[in-house]
């Protein structure tokens, strides 16, 4: 759901994926948990007497089982905390490593021994990736 | 409700059970029956399945099977971390609770022993679900769903095909949650 799609997905996947959002749908239907299992296992008896059809008639029905899972969708699914759609959704930014290189010298030198050993690790990386891919080409180096 | 919020109320309920403490009958009984309705509730559903031709999935469903297996999971579980973050004495707002590699390992351990389709007995950390377990690739969605819902976030499917054993879960709720020793 929050990725997007950059290959073409199977068959198998492509119902794996529908059986799982039509659960989330029967979840957010039916909050007593002993209603939705009866739904549950009643979708499963559903996916389960068509398994072993040809590949022809599996997509034709992947295709209603889509049509009705959208007809069906809840107005107002519930989400996980951290994901898409939910509450606390990018709430917490983790900024990423390179923005302590941008610090200010003053700022740095309220921190000295982490700056030091930062330092030597940046050169131990390059010291690595030249080993592993060889020394850069000199028209790749600096700006275009 | 996650496995582990069952799991909870079902040591409550082996507490209730437990002979030293079984003083007055009645009062005792009737929480216990309350409570023994939480686990009786996927019984009663593949009961229903039997009756409408539904598959049923393991191979012993009576209501008495399931209250056994359940309750023996479950304090096997508890003996295993009692006093640990379950009952812990201080108030954590809106905090989870602190994960180790080892609590991982536990729950993930424990949400697939409490599923009906995997033999308690032939788990084991590396044991691969689709050729050892013998789960389909529906059951394998069932798993990471559980997994989902005890752990509290959501695990795309692209990453979910590649959790083909609880050691893979482990590593990978580890990874989400930041967690290395």
């Amino acid at each position: 759901m929050a990725q997007v799609p950059l290959a073409i997905v199977s068959h198998k996947r492509q119902v794996c994926s529908l059986y799982k959002r039509a659960l989330r749908n029967l979840e957010a239907w039916y909050d007593r948990r002993d209603v939705y299992r009866y739904r549950a296992v009643q979708l499963r008896a559903r996916f389960d007497e068509n398994c072993s059809k040809d590949l022809g008639e599996g997509i034709r029905l992947l295709a209603c089982g889509q049509r009705e899972l959208f007809e069906t969708k809840h107005f107002q699914p519930r989400n996980f905390a951290n994901s898409a759609g939910g509450c606390a959704f990018e709430r917490e930014v983790i900024p990423p490593d390179w923005v302590l290189d941008y610090w200010h010298p003053l700022e740095k030198a309220q921190y000295p021994e982490y700056f030091a050993k930062r330092e030597q690790r940046k050169k131990e990386f390059v010291t690595w990736w030249e080993k592993q891919y060889g020394k850069p080409d000199p028209k790749d180096l600096g700006h275009h | 409700m996650s496995f582990t919020q069952i799991a909870r109320s079902c040591s409550r309920l082996a507490a209730t059970l437990a002979p030293r403490r079984v003083a007055s009958g009645i009062l005792i009984q009737s929480q216990a029956s309350r409570m023994m309705h939480r686990i009786a509730v996927p019984s009663m559903t593949s009961q229903l399945s039997q009756k409408f031709g539904v598959r049923s999935y393991s191979a012993k469903s009576t209501i008495e099977d399931i209250k056994f297996r359940v309750l023996k999971v479950v304090s096997a579980y508890d003996k295993e971390c009692r006093g640990r973050w379950q009952t812990q004495l201080v108030r954590r707002y809106s905090a989870k609770p602190p994960l180790s590699l080892k609590l991982i390992n536990e729950r993930v351990l424990l949400v697939l022993k409490l599923y009906d389709k995997i033999d308690p007995s032939k788990l084991n950390v590396e044991s691969h679900f689709i050729n050892d377990l013998g789960l389909d690739s529906l059951d394998h969605v069932e798993v990471i769903m559980a997994m989902e819902d005890e752990f509290g976030f959501e695990i795309p499917d692209s990453d979910a095909e590649k959790l083909l054993k609880p050691a893979d879960i482990i590593k990978y709720v580890a990874d989400k949650e930041d967690v290395y020793e």
